[in-house]
């Protein structure tokens, strides 16, 4: 059942020479990012993390997907130590991410080609997905001449191409407009429906949080640790306006409430690393 | 169904379809050359005029300044006797030479220098020196050590087109950008690949940029040389030329000159933007 473990993780940066930061009146050029992070995540869940700004979710996902090296602590897939990327796990970047330089069907054929799929094979898959997407009659154009929305589609087919076990998703929506992301949204958990696999998809909208989820993580402000794990109890398949539902307006109170102490703590945070950049 | 055709362009639209049609570009980009020549030709037009009325009138020596209508007719004497071509040839080739050279040197290893820092830094020095030695002052070496031949003049394009090469594909690797390569990572990219498939072709366009500059470094370069030391060539026209005091030939050999850089520029200018096209869609088209 448990595809993702993370435990007791912590992550410290090193400050650039010159730079320190000064906490609880400890003098350091090392800065604490993630602090003991505890997660467990089954098989086909869907899981969204909500925190303060700057408090550590994209690291979060960046140790998972096997970028980045925990300081100390563990995360593993299907009780496998992460330490590299793993080629069952796809990653959503905020930015889409996309080879400027090629076109959509090439860009989503990319994650098969550098796994050596053979390009009969390969092609027909991404046009599959690009289809899967509603981008059919746009796989030549490149990503300057397609719309945020439609690079973002282009993105997350890419990822799911290669029959991802676990996706990431980093903010993926937040660049979008309102509009663009609630049809996103639903894109997203319909085709979720048919695959079923792992995702972690961090966020700071509360509604998209809970739209999504399963269970919505909440993180404290920097250094994180997980706060509270919220189980989001909404049939599935769900639509847009079940956001007007009582029940979601209960889960959006919960959510803000576990989150609102974390923010302001956070902002006192900002301010005063805004102090230090001057 | 004939709903579902009208419909269709709006649609495209609403999903955010940015690019013009070449239908609406065309038109556009053909009245924009005409209006800029209807604004820019009168200039050059009086300018002609000048040349060609001032030495008649005696305003200035005509033995210095022949009128262009027999710069023009020595021009087309040359063209038809084929020797100017024999010329344009012999430039063209010892600049093609030269810069070939520099781009199977500068790319690969400007390539390497742009990955590794540490090998960036050890050779900084050494390429910032080189750099700011003039290819002109270097010409007495290369005609020592290479001899009068070809080979010096070769090696004056080459050294000319070199830097420039070297220094925009390093700037190209360096700025590769962190996300993609990121993405690449978490795809799973070897690191051959990721050379092949996302740093190279993140260089492209500044390459190509270097390329457009030092292919008319070349040029310059290897008419410098042929007027100092040379028996062939347009610099060697322009240069014999003026010492035999065949003036309008002189001219014709400018005026050749300067109609290769403007062919050139042109070229490189379109080669450049085909090289880059998925760059902005918005001013030039796929192919």
């Amino acid at each position: 059942m448990e595809r993702i473990a993370v435990s007791e993780l912590r992550k410290t940066f090193t400050l650039k020479p010159g730079q320190t930061i000064t906490v609880d009146g400890i003098t350091s050029n090392r800065i604490a990012v993630l602090d003991g992070v505890d997660l467990t995540i089954n098989r086909g869940e869907f899981i969204t993390v909500v925190g303060p700004s700057g408090s550590g979710k994209s690291v979060l996902l960046d140790v998972i997907a096997g970028l980045t090296e925990a300081t100390s602590g563990i995360a593993t897939i299907d009780g496998l130590h992460v330490t590299k990327p793993h080629a069952r796990t796809a990653y959503v970047f905020q930015q889409y991410a996309l080879f400027p330089w090629r076109t959509a069907l090439q860009n989503v054929e990319y994650a098969l080609e550098v796994r050596g799929v053979a390009t009969a094979e390969r092609r027909e898959k991404a046009r599959y997905f690009l289809h899967l997407f509603g981008l059919k009659g746009f796989e030549d154009r490149f990503p300057s001449q397609l719309s945020g929305g439609m690079q973002q589609r282009v993105a997350i087919a890419r990822a799911l191409s290669t029959d991802p076990q676990v996706l990431l998703m980093d903010e993926p929506f937040a660049a979008l407009d309102a509009q663009t992301r609630d049809i996103l949204q639903s894109e997203l958990l319909r085709i979720w429906e048919q695959i079923k696999t792992t995702v972690v998809f961090v966020t700071h909208s509360i509604d998209e949080a809970i739209y999504l989820a399963d269970r919505v993580v909440v993180m404290t402000a920097r250094p994180a640790r997980v706060k509270e794990i919220i189980d989001i109890d909404l049939s599935r398949p769900r639509e847009l306006d079940v956001r007007n539902s009582d029940a979601f307006n209960t889960y959006r109170g919960r959510v803000w409430e576990s989150l609102r102490d974390e923010v302001s703590k956070a902002q006192r945070d900002w301010a005063l690393a805004s102090s230090y950049a001057n | 169904m004939s709903l579902t055709i009208d419909q269709s362009p709006p649609i495209r639209n609403a999903l955010g379809f940015r690019r013009r049609s070449k239908a609406t570009k065309a038109p556009t980009a053909l009245s924009e050359t005409f209006s800029t020549l209807t604004i820019g030709l009168p200039a050059l037009i009086a300018f002609a005029l000048l040349w060609e009325v001032a030495p008649r009138a005696g305003w200035i020596n005509a033995l210095f300044f022949p009128p262009l209508s027999r710069v023009l007719a020595t021009l087309w004497e040359m063209i038809m006797s084929g020797q100017l071509g024999e010329h344009i040839g012999i430039s063209l080739q010892r600049a093609a030479a030269g810069f070939v050279l520099a781009v199977v040197i500068a790319v690969p290893l400007g390539l390497l220098m742009g990955r590794y820092s540490l090998f960036e830094k050890a050779s900084d020095f050494l390429v910032q020196t080189l750099r700011n030695t003039s290819q002109f002052a270097l010409l007495p070496v290369f005609i020592l050590v290479l001899g009068i031949g070809e080979a010096s003049k070769i090696a004056i394009t080459f050294y000319a087109a070199v830097f420039f090469l070297l220094i925009n594909t390093i700037v190209g690797v360096k700025s590769a950008d962190p996300l993609l390569i990121k993405a690449a990572r978490s795809m799973g990219t070897s690191d051959w690949n990721m050379f092949k498939k996302v740093i190279f072709p993140s260089a492209i366009p500044s390459i190509v940029a270097g390329a457009r500059l030092g292919v008319k470094t070349s040029l310059f370069s290897v008419i410098a040389a042929e007027m100092l030391a040379a028996q062939s060539g347009i610099g060697y026209l322009i240069q014999h030329s003026s010492l035999m005091l065949e003036t309008d030939r002189m001219y014709a050999g400018i005026l050749t000159l300067t109609i290769i850089g403007l062919l050139l520029n042109y070229l490189l200018v379109a080669g450049e933007r085909r090289a880059t096209h998925w760059h902005s869609s918005a001013d030039s088209g796929p192919n």
